[in-house]
């Protein structure tokens, strides 16, 4: 049994918790977010070889970065960071967000999900902005909770990376 | 090479001199290697002489590097300190890189020791450092321990009356363990359902292991919201301690949790675990730290790397108790049985005594009527008291049949009146003497009459029911009829019998209907508004009336009172019968009223007219005239009749009656009275009281009255009132009442005082940007608390004119911004330092904004806005244009790229700068006036420069002085001289860089530059 913590970070409403609703395995409802500020699922991706479990750390979403609880990533081998697509702003927190982790934690494997993809007449991130952050080597997936369009794509890499 | 060569052995000696080298066998080695070079050379080895500098010279080629480098580390390895040094550079990395089981081993005993040594030394500086560490071991333990024994408490309290509870003491007692042990040995059934091994750093699960049949949802992610939750549980409570949740419990389920360094083990147990559990769970755990610490440092999710760890939790998951089913304990009960069949017998018989006993006091309590207050047995005697009514059962006459011997038994019986309603049934069938047609009953404890009375027993039985309702039974009488509406109709036939003016003809009862009829004068007393005194129903009442005209003289009188219209000196009774007329009345009235008196002689009485005197109008007008003068405030100067016309004249005060109206009644024609009258003040006190009432407004506090032709005036007034009034008394002493006013209390000074502060503090109230929060009146003093704003009135120059004394007055004021837009206006005109373009105004309660300004100063307004917004107050500076800067710009840009140049050492311009200073100067006014209308302020900086050549401080003094004089030129040129500054900047800013070795200097950099600023 080979298991990751990930921690999906991303700012309000960016939609991290309908991204996990449908695609992942979960025994906890949404209370916990809003409760203990933190929701557990699981997502099993196979690989030819082996199978890995992502323990996914569903945080609740802050626009205000100073009441984030940088103590539950503690242990985390990866992060899934979630920008909602109509919002610029939240890619500014989801980047401040890892500055926090990784000032804490140390560099880490992450995806950055653009999210929302479906509500193209909102969208509001030029591409060329996103040309740029993958020339930076980045992992970047526009994904739509609706469709599920890259969200399995999105976590099979994500597992690839920390399984290695 | 073609020879080889056998080596040369070196011979094993020391060395032969202190340089420590083998000449000898180095000699040798040279010539081998000559002859291994050239085979031709024959060079012998000839001995070697005691000492060779040569040979030293080789040695310091050869390895001169290497014995400097030797002396060095030997010099270090002898100096201790330099080793110390050295060694301790390297110390940490070679620790760190050492063997783990080799260095402990190795470091362990000098470890201990110096522990050891520490504690002998100072026992006190390993207790600091290891307290953190002990305290929330020791505290925890201590914690279970106690939680151990209270379990233990409470389980042998528990047992300890039960059968199991003798049993377990038994066991306690064979076995020689403590009973509370095994007490908790057979009551604490628990079954470890679940055992989770989690990795503390990430949470994830290392092992689960479940009990049989026990089921849970996916353990991976139940450790990691478990781990979540002790993170948000030390986060939210700011929990420093390295330990998780101790325990969670949920109805029968609990969750234990030990941590430790690596992983938290916890253990889902359902029922009552033992405290002891705690230790088997922190043993397991301690185990498995034990055996894989390392791997379970690196745990990264591949729970491959910690293969075993579940058989270790696997001896958890098997720990449980249940209780065994215990025998049926016949022993006891048959033993139990014995004694309570013992004492049955031993007890029957006083028992059956005291039975029977209480069977006839609850038979006596059974009883109406009987109140049992005290009864006792003692020696075989029954004792009783209490109280009977006369009407209830004897007590005696119980006794049969209860098998209690009379002749045992003492009674003492006061007799009461008992309220049960059966004994007050009795009574009242006793007091009321209800007729035959009247039934009392006892119906759910009332008592209730029924049946037909007539009014006077139902009084009688309401009176009984009123004086029962204190504490009695209620007394119903609403079901008995009233049976003497007839009685009543007759009452109320003989009652109309005796009325005048109502003549009853027939009357008749017929199936509970009266009928009614006869004559009635309409003068009579309505015979229906007497019905409704005497309670007959008037629905079963039939009248029939016929008018008449009584000739009883009551009638008459009444008739010819309407008719003849006495006058008021006219007065008509009944005197025996008669009608008798008295006073005065006019010939016309008396011939009237003969007729009338003609009219009645007819079976009518008698109407005597003799006693009205005939008065003539002479007399009438006298009666008039003298009724007059008896008036006050009316003084009848002359009065004269002359040929039928009566004249009079006179005073009268206004506030005197009327003459005209005192004329009606006196039935002197009005047409024939010719009247003059002057007005005056009449003096009498009852004219001057109603002139000072209309005049000085006494308060309610005063009363004025006339006592003994003085107007007094009481009570209390404030002085101003009372100056007034002593004012009017003055006027008044020339020749009228004395109005006496020393009966006047002046209201305190201190009233007064507190109207003025009252009056004060209204005025403040009134103020806007001054809230009162409290105000009180204090030993004289004055206290006033409250807000204001520093822009509202100052409260101590409302003072004045208040009359309140500004010594007396205490006052707090906090400072407050009012959001009064008044007041807004106000600070944001101090605050925001409009342009004069600008306007503030009120408009509807908001603060509306007009004008241009510089984006700037739109800037800082609409962030006043924001701010003020929040406290409710609406700055609209939706109407601010931007000003229009860029003619202005042009204009600095021409400005500040305008230099004025010097000669060489010159601080005046030369006369070709003329021009350009004119330029400039014009530049400068027509900056300086659009920037005013723009509403800032320009303001330009004149710099002088020099070139290098010469001193500094000789330059930068001409510098200086170069900008004083293009300012002194510009001022002359009109440009005010408040606009322009001066600075030197000597040679540190030059237009261009100067050439080291011009020695004339650079022209351009002797100048005059100028900065536009604006403010």
């Amino acid at each position: 049994m080979l298991q990751k913590k990930i921690c999906m970070l991303g700012g309000f409403a960016v939609g991290k918790t309908s991204l996990v609703r449908r695609f992942v395995q979960s025994i906890f409802s949404e209370n916990y977010l809003t409760t203990v500020g933190v929701k557990i699922d699981k997502k099993s991706v196979a690989f030819p070889d082996k199978t890995v479990d992502l323990i996914l750390w569903d945080l609740a979403g802050e626009d205000d970065i100073g009441s984030f609880r940088v103590s539950y990533v503690r242990g985390a081998t990866g992060l899934v960071l979630v920008v909602d697509g109509t919002r610029p702003a939240t890619l500014a927190v989801a980047l401040t967000l890892r500055e926090r982790v990784e000032a804490e934690f140390g560099a880490m494997p992450f995806v950055l999900l653009f999210n929302k993809s479906d509500l193209t007449d909102r969208w509001a991130i030029p591409d060329g902005e996103i040309d740029e952050l993958k020339q930076r080597g980045w992992q970047i997936y526009l994904t739509s909770a609706l469709s599920g369009e890259h969200v399995d794509d999105a976590f099979r890499q994500l597992a690839s990376m920390v399984a290695k | 090479m073609t020879s080889s060569v056998d080596p040369i052995s070196l011979p094993q000696r020391p060395a032969s001199n202190d340089t420590g080298i083998d000449r000898e066998a180095l000699a040798r080695l040279l010539v081998e290697i000559a002859r291994n070079v050239d085979p031709d050379n024959h060079a012998l080895y000839e001995g070697v002489p005691a000492a060779d500098h040569r040979l030293e010279r080789l040695r310091q080629l050869l390895v001169g590097g290497e014995i400097s480098e030797l002396s060095r580390v030997t010099h270090l390895l002898d100096e201790p300190e330099q080793l110390a040094a050295a060694v301790g550079n390297v110390l940490p990395d070679a620790t760190a890189r050492a063997s783990h089981m080799q260095l402990g081993e190795a470091l362990a005993p000098a470890v201990e020791r110096a522990a050891q040594r520490s504690i002998q030394k100072n026992p006190h500086i390993l207790t600091d450092i290891l307290y953190p560490v002990f305290l929330p071991a020791i505290r925890k333990s201590i914690g279970e321990k106690i939680d151990q024994t209270f379990q233990s408490l409470n389980e042998s309290l528990r047992h300890i009356f039960t059968w199991h509870g003798l049993k377990w003491r038994f066991e306690a007692w064979r076995t020689g363990t403590s009973f509370s042990e095994v007490v908790l040995k057979h009551s604490l059934v628990y079954r470890v359902e679940h055992v989770f091994l989690i990795s503390r750093r990430s949470g994830l699960l290392i092992a689960h292991v479940t009990a049989e049949n026990a089921t849970s949802e996916d353990p991976q992610l139940i450790s990691s919201m478990l781990s979540a939750i002790q993170d948000f549980v030390k986060d939210s409570f700011n929990e420093k301690e390295n330990s998780g949740l101790d325990t969670i419990r949920f109805g029968e389920l609990r969750l234990w949790s030990e941590v430790g360094p690596f992983a938290t083990l916890v253990a889902v147990i359902r029922g009552n675990p033992p405290e002891e559990l705690h230790d088997v769970i922190r043993d397991a755990l301690l185990r498995i730290h034990d055996e894989s610490s390392q791997a379970l440092e690196e745990f990264d999710g591949d729970t491959s790397q910690l293969p075993g760890v579940e058989t270790q939790l696997q001896t958890c998951v098997e720990l449980q108790h249940t209780d065994s089913k215990e025998g049926f304990p016949w022993l006891v009960v048959t033993a139990a049985l014995l004694i309570v069949t013992a004492a049955g017998a031993w007890f029957f018989l006083s028992w059956q005594a005291g039975q029977r006993w209480q069977t006839y006091l609850s038979r006596l309590a059974t009883q109406p009527g009987i109140v049992v207050s005290e009864q006792k047995i003692g020696g075989g005697q029954f004792y009783i008291a209490g109280l009977r009514d006369p009407l209830a059962v004897d007590p005696q006459s119980l006794l049969p049949g209860t098998e209690v011997d009379p002749a045992r038994v003492h009674s003492d019986w006061q007799f009461y009146q008992s309220l049960e309603p059966e004994f007050v049934l009795k009574r009242l069938t006793a007091s009321l003497a209800p007729p035959g047609s009247v039934r009392l009953s006892v119906v759910d404890g009332r008592i209730v009459a029924e049946g037909e009375a007539t009014t006077t027993w139902i009084n009688r039985a309401r009176t009984a029911a009123q004086q029962l309702s204190a504490g009695g039974p209620v007394f119903d009488i609403s079901g008995v009829r009233d049976v003497s509406a007839e009685e009543r109709w007759q009452a109320y036939v003989s009652r109309l019998a005796t009325q005048p003016g109502i003549i009853v003809a027939d009357q008749t009862v017929r199936d509970g209907q009266f009928y009614i009829a006869g004559l009635r004068d309409p003068l009579a007393t309505d015979p229906h508004s007497l019905l409704a005194e005497t309670q007959v129903d008037p629905a079963r009442v039939h009248a029939s009336w016929q008018f008449y005209q009584s000739l009883e003289p009551q009638f008459v009188l009444k008739r010819l009172t309407a008719s003849l219209a006495p006058p008021d000196s006219v007065r008509l009774s009944v005197v025996d019968d008669r009608i008798v007329a008295a006073g005065e009345a006019t010939t016309a009235w008396i011939n009237r009223a003969r007729t009338a008196a003609q009219q009645l002689s007819a079976g009518g009485p008698v109407f005597d007219i003799s006693g009205v005197r005939d008065v003539s109008p002479e007399e009438r007008w006298q009666a008039y005239v003298s009724r007059l003068e008896k008036q006050p405030g009316i003084i009848v100067a002359q009065q004269n009749v002359r040929d039928g016309q009566f004249y009079i004249t006179g005073l009268r005060d206004p506030l005197a009656v009327d003459p005209q109206l005192l004329l009606a009644g006196t039935q002197v024609d009005p047409a024939r009275v010719h009247a003059s009258w002057q007005f005056y003040q009449s003096l009498e006190p009852v004219f001057v009281l109603k002139r000072l009432t209309a005049s000085l407004y006494p308060p309610d506090t005063v009363r004025l009255s006339i006592v003994n032709d003085r107007i007094v005036a009481e009570g209390e007034a404030p002085d101003t009132w009372i100056d007034r009034a002593r004012a009017a008394a003055r006027q008044l002493s020339v020749g009228g009442p004395k109005f006496d006013i020393s009966k006047v209390r002046d209201v305190s000074p201190d009233a007064r005082a507190a109207e003025h502060w009252q009056y004060y503090v209204s005025r403040l109230e009134a103020q806007p940007g001054i809230i009162v929060a409290q105000q009180t009146e204090r030993g004289g003093h004055f206290y006033i608390s409250g807000l204001r704003d520093p822009l509202a009135a100052d409260p101590q120059a409302l003072l004045s004119g208040t009359g309140v004394d500004p010594a007396r007055v205490h006052s707090q004021w906090q400072f407050y911004q009012s959001l009064d837009p008044k007041f807004v206006v106000k600070r944001l005109t101090a605050s925001l330092s409009p342009p004069k373009s600008v306007q503030l105004s009120i408009i509807q309660g908001r603060i509306v904004v007009v004008g241009e300004a510089p984006a700037g100063w739109i800037g800082r307004a609409q962030a006043a806005a924001d701010q003020l917004s929040a406290d409710g107050v609406i700055l609209d500076v939706s109407q601010l244009r931007e000003l229009n800067l860029a003619e202005l710009n042009h204009l600095r840009e021409a400005i500040q790229t305008t230099d004025i140049f010097f000669s060489s050492g010159k601080v005046v311009p030369g006369p070709e700068q003329a021009p350009v200073l004119d330029r400039l100067a014009d530049q400068l006014k027509e900056f300086a006036e659009n920037a005013r209308k723009a509403g800032v302020t320009a303001r330009f900086m004149l710099t002088g420069h020099s070139d290098t050549t010469g001193r500094e401080t000789a330059n930068a003094s001409i510098s200086a002085a170069r900008a004083e004089t293009v300012r002194a030129l510009l001022n002359k040129r009109g440009v005010a001289p408040e606009l322009l500054q001066v600075r030197g900047a000597g040679t540190f800013e030059p237009a261009v860089p100067e050439n080291e070795n011009s020695r004339t200097g650079n022209s351009t950099n002797r100048r005059v530059s100028v900065t536009v600023s604006l403010e």
